[in-house]
């Protein structure tokens, strides 16, 4: 629908690959740093007509 | 009242010399359709368009319409306090109004202007405003104005009426509002009004359908109410908004309050009688749980209690947009000639 | 297909006086052309009132939902299986519904015939495989096939897919169509392309809620859009919540959609709103084999799980 597909990240990770979730997490905040702040699907306060 | 005659070029220069004192809107193409919109500098009003397909009141009565702003943080010193939103009020024109919408004012006005109440947000929007209409010369199908208490050169509710006579125009100020506008665009060539006549009766006779109401008038709210006819007329709807939304003289909203942040909103926005959440109350009841009751409501309410309350006619105008946007055909027409012609005994 | 009515006539008044069922849900010549008004017949007499041509585009399930009576259904392909959802889905019961199947060469788009013309119809006759369109000063003949709906030209079910009645022989169903074109041409757009192109596609909505209304598979009792306790969508014109509520209602039809149209047919605003339950419609058809509402006797994939789906999205 528009947003940056470097935005959505699946993955499965169980409570004993300790190891794989820290990766995880360093991926995910590394991909969605780089695309920088989110700028579509944000509602905006209403406008006055 | 005066009657000018506008050469088409003049036209244009006349409109360039409006948006400097008024805020002009006007009908515009969008896709397949039109509808009315703000006109950009340079901007002319199209009016190759038979109807828009939402009425003018999407820009006196917007679906959404912002009426106060507040701010939840303590740091401000007006926190907490609901603040009425600053709006352009300036004059403004709409160009282009059909007769039809032109109408619709005038049945709608009641609604926001009592001895009791003034809404003040629709009649500010409706005071700044100069409505310019355009006759029809080429009705469509599906309207029946003529016999809704309006007609394709019908001026009521506006302040210039324009004819298209093909070479030019003959603008016919209604109001002193519509003279004024017509001395601001330097339109001042008198014309006449011979050769409207003739434009008028061809229009007239294309529209060939029509609606009944005598004896809506005469029977009692109660006996049309339980009449059998309802559940075979409501059966097809989907209660969608669609008919509401289209219809000019449909005038209910519901207020939401929007926060984001520290700060948010009081707004209004279109609501619909066909929406079971309309009547929904906060106990969980709804008086008007069934389709079929939400059908009658509206019909009622356009055909029988408008009649009654205000004595102008029925609260609808003619414009035949219900007819067109229907998703699944229910004909105002029909309904309206079922109540008006059903055996009552 | 304008040849099936005396069949769908002879049909319906012998259910009715044999009193197999209470009622016929059918169609009405409608007020306007190209579009008729599904209606109820509950005598021979109301019998004589239905029609059926390239105009009967609505899709019927929409009216079974939730009833108790025993009812006979007029039911295009599309309509024979959104009822097969309905019974799936526990919203009427196999044994309440006499299905009068009728095998469907496409229906009719209303705005593709308006735009082939400049002024306004009048009026449309329909002929064996011709419309013939005309107005105050036009009369045209026009290819019915050239100006079916765009889910009717891809469609792969024009039969019923479960009925009790046929009111004529099976038409051929469509061969080596592109089922996907309009999917694979958003597909193949950047993110920034599909945001704009969205913003352009729901920029007129109304919010009217006809697409979900009219829609067989919206029946939920409030949808979530009209949810007050906790609000999740706002109420107004906002861009984001118009948005909102277009993607997660298409997300609920997911494995449901049949890509009936009905959507589409019912916007005042000519917004193609299917094209998003469309690509979920392709997902499953790509990801899972799955065509709704084919049978009774499946259920759809998200309702099971089963240990080789597809789940090549999970890292």
């Amino acid at each position: 629908m528009g947003i940056e597909p470097g935005r959505i990240h699946f993955s499965w990770v169980s409570s004993a690959e300790s190891t794989k979730f820290v990766d995880v997490v360093k991926k995910v905040t590394s991909e969605v740093k780089a695309l920088g702040p989110n700028k579509r699907f944000v509602k905006k306060k209403a406008k006055v007509a | 009242m005066k009657v000018i005659k506008i050469d088409k070029q003049d036209f244009t220069s006349g409109i360039e010399k409006l948006a400097d004192s008024y805020r002009l809107f006007g009908p515009v193409k969008e896709k397949e359709s039109y509808a009315f919109q703000k006109l950009e500098k340079g901007q002319l009003p199209d009016f190759n368009f038979k109807n828009t397909r939402l009425s003018i009141k999407s820009v006196i009565n917007p679906q959404s319409e912002v009426m106060f702003e507040y701010s939840l943080d303590e740091k401000q010193t007006d926190h907490h306090v609901m603040k009425e939103a600053k709006k352009d009020y300036s004059p403004r024109a709409i160009f282009g109004v059909r007769p039809c919408d032109g109408k619709s004012m005038v049945l709608v006005k009641p609604n926001f202007d009592t001895l009791e109440y003034k809404d003040n947000y629709w009649l500010d929007s409706y005071n700044c405003t100069t409505f310019v209409g355009l006759a029809c010369n080429d009705p469509c199908s599906t309207c029946f104005c003529t016999s809704a208490g309006s007609g394709p050169f019908d001026e009521t509710g506006l302040d210039v009426l324009l004819i298209d006579m093909d070479d030019y125009y003959i603008a016919k100020a209604v109001t002193s509002k519509g003279e004024a506008l017509l001395s601001a665009a330097s339109w001042d060539t008198a014309g006449t009004l011979d050769d409207v006549e003739d434009k008028k009766s061809k229009a007239e006779k294309k529209i060939k359908t029509s609606v009944s109401i005598d004896n809506i008038k005469d029977r009692s709210i109660n006996e049309i109410h339980q009449a059998s006819f309802w559940e075979d007329i409501a059966f097809s709807c989907i209660n969608c908004g669609t008919c509401t939304y289209v219809c000019p003289t449909c005038w209910c909203f519901d207020i939401q309050d929007e926060n984001s942040g520290k700060s948010g909103v009081r707004m209004r926005n279109w609501d619909s009688c066909m929406f079971p959440l309309f009547t929904m109350h906060g106990t969980g009841h709804n008086p008007r749980g069934e389709k079929t009751q939400r059908v009658r409501q509206r019909f009622m309410h356009k055909l029988k209690y408008y009649l009654d309350k205000y004595d102008q006619g029925i609260q609808c105008v003619g414009c035949g947009r219900c007819i067109q946007s229907c998703p699944v055909n229910i004909d105002i027409r029909r309904v309206c000639n079922i109540m008006n012609d059903y055996n009552y005994e | 297909m304008i040849g099936y009515i005396d069949k769908i006539k002879e049909i319906s008044k012998g259910l009715l006086e044999e009193k197999k069922v209470d009622m016929i849900i059918g169609f009405r010549k409608g007020t306007v052309p190209m579009i008729n008004e599904p209606c109820v017949a509950k005598t021979s007499a109301d019998v004589d009132n239905f029609v059926w041509d390239s105009s009967c585009g609505i899709n019927l399930a929409n009216y079974l939902t939730g009833r108790k009576e025993k009812i006979g259904i007029i039911a295009k392909g599309c309509d024979s299986r959104n009822i097969v959802n309905h019974i799936i889905e526990n919203k009427i019961n196999r044994e309440q519904l006499t299905i009068i199947g009728v095998p469907c060469k496409g229906m009719v788009d209303r705005s593709k015939v308006k735009a082939l013309v400049s002024s306004d119809i009048e009026e449309v006759i329909e002929k064996e495989d011709t419309m013939v369109i005309s107005g105050a000063d036009f009369e045209k003949t026009v290819k019915t096939s050239d100006v079916i709906s765009k889910n009717c030209t891809i469609c792969m079910h024009r039969n019923p897919v479960i009925f009790d009645e046929l009111v004529a022989e099976e038409v051929d169903e469509q061969k080596d169509v592109n089922r996907y074109e309009d999917i694979d041409k958003i597909e193949a757009m950047d993110s920034g392309e599909k945001w704009n192109y969205f913003e352009d596609m729901f920029k007129s909505c109304i919010r009217c809620y006809a697409c979900r209304n009219a829609c067989p598979l919206c029946y939920c009792p409030t949808c979530f859009v009209d949810e007050s306790k906790p609000q999740w969508v706002g109420k107004s014109q906002d861009p984001i919540d118009i948005w909102t509520f277009h993607f997660l209602r298409a997300y609920h039809c997911a494995g449901r959609c049949t890509d009936c149209g009905a959507c589409v047919r019912a916007c005042p605003m000519d917004i193609d709103v299917r094209l998003l339950t469309k690509k979920l419609e392709k997902d499953c058809f790509e990801m899972f084999n799955w065509e709704a509402g084919l049978s009774i006797d499946k259920r759809p994939p998200l309702d099971v799980f089963n240990a080789d789906d597809p789940d090549g999205f999970i890292k």
